[in-house]
């Protein structure tokens, strides 16, 4: 697998979000996260303890951005614990994990499946976390369900785009 | 204790994860009770360098909200000093911000549209400046917009005087240029110099005194002539004029009843 590619992604899409993602305003339900695109399109060759590291730095990395020590991070850790379970249950052909994890490899149905749900996971976590609280649980909700829907289309977007 | 390390390592994984996730946790409660580490925050240099510029780009696209909230605190404040400076504790003057929608400078009779109309209190004849000083004189109302007749409208006519000696004056436009108006009625015998500045003369009700209306630029006085012909340099540009503060004056009518009982 070409490390160097996911490492140039990483730069990009960190870039995307700090510059352009951090500063989407709208009634202040929409705080997309797409960053979670490098993390769920990396390959599941490395072991997965140091999945869930680099998940960790990535939430790290994030949280500086964000000032939210910690919440990204358990976020990231959570997501990259499960992917690989959920990984082999949305994906009936084993032998496509090998592979690169993208649209075309694992195929429409399976990978939305598999988005979607890290996705809102991700996004649940990062603002249940944020909220601290169940009293805004209604309004971390549709912020969850906005926001992941924009990560979700991105996340997408970025796969249909890179086809060949 | 082979069957521990079995079991230890069957479940590392899951182990790893539970070691991960109470780490965060506990970044995540120590940062909110006290946040030590100013690396993993946007005080982080290189991070609150790039919200830097980035405010300065955005800050472009805000510039008329803020432009707007600093008009109305501005307002906000004048209001307060006036009520600070009225001898019997009565603020009898107030100030609203509006922003002007429409405007000309370039004819005889120009006239600017702001954004404030009846609902909003505002009344014919009440003054009209900005930070920089008088702008006009409100001519007429609309439920929501009104049209100001400004300095720069060879119809106005402004009571003035002289900071420095409190000399009346007249202001008008001559209609040639929106930087200069002229200064009328100044007896012959008062010494006018080029810097001398003219503010509002208090004298009517649509101004409190002492609004910096403009500097004096230069002034003829024609041998025989019995009045000085002074061109004044106004304060307000308005070229650029886009907020303004509407005076209004609580005794603004009483004291118009009282002049027109004595005509």
């Amino acid at each position: 697998m070409d490390w160097t590619k996911q490492i140039g992604r990483y730069v990009i899409v960190m870039l995307l979000q700090v510059l352009l993602f951090n500063h989407l305003q709208l009634f202040g339900v929409c705080h997309p996260y797409i960053y979670v695109l490098c993390l769920l399109m990396m390959p599941i060759t490395l072991p997965h303890s140091v999945d869930m590291l680099l998940g960790a730095a990535a939430g790290i990395v994030m949280d500086t951005f964000c000032n939210s020590l910690g919440i990204h991070t358990a976020a990231c850790i959570l997501i990259m614990f499960i992917r690989p379970y959920l990984l082999s249950a949305v994906v009936n052909d084993k032998e496509r994990l090998n592979e690169q994890i993208s649209l075309h490899t694992l195929g429409m149905e399976a990978f939305v499946k598999y988005v979607v749900i890290l996705v809102l996971l991700h996004h649940l976590t990062v603002f249940t976390i944020a909220a601290w609280s169940w009293s805004h649980f209604g309004f971390v909700l549709v912020e969850t369900a906005v926001s992941s829907l924009i990560t979700i289309l991105c996340i997408i977007g970025y796969n249909a785009l890179t086809y060949r | 204790m082979q069957n521990l390390l079995k079991i230890l390592l069957r479940y590392s994984n899951f182990l790893v994860f539970i070691a991960l996730e109470v780490a965060a946790f506990l970044l995540i409660i120590l940062n909110s009770a006290y946040p030590r580490s100013s690396m993993f925050s946007t005080a982080n240099r290189f991070v609150a360098w790039q919200n830097r510029q980035i405010s300065e780009i955005t800050g472009y696209f805000s510039l008329r909200t803020q432009n707007e909230q600093l008009a109305e605190e501005n307002a906000r404040l004048r209001n307060m000093i006036d009520a600070m400076d009225s001898t019997d504790n009565r603020a009898t003057m107030h100030h609203m911000s509006a922003k002007a929608v429409q405007m000309t400078t370039d004819r005889l009779h120009n006239y600017i549209t702001i954004d404030r109309g009846e609902i909003d209190g505002i009344r014919r004849g009440q003054g009209v400046r900005n930070s920089e000083g008088v702008v006009g004189i409100i001519r007429t109302v609309g439920r929501k917009y009104s049209v100001v007749l400004p300095l720069i409208n060879t119809h106005t006519n402004l009571s003035c005087r002289f900071a420095k000696n409190d000399y009346i004056g007249t202001l008008q436009w001559d209609g040639k240029d929106s930087r200069f108006a002229l200064l009328t009625d100044v007896a012959a015998h008062m010494v006018v110099n080029p810097g001398d500045t003219i503010i509002t003369s208090g004298l009517s009700p649509v101004f409190p005194e002492g609004i910096p209306v403009g500097i004096v630029e230069n002034s003829t006085l024609k041998e025989g002539d019995s009045y000085h012909t002074i061109r004044v340099r106004l304060n307000t540009n308005f070229k650029r004029l886009k907020y303004v503060e509407v005076v209004q004056n609580e005794d603004l009518n009483e004291m118009e009843e009282l002049q027109h009982g004595l005509d």
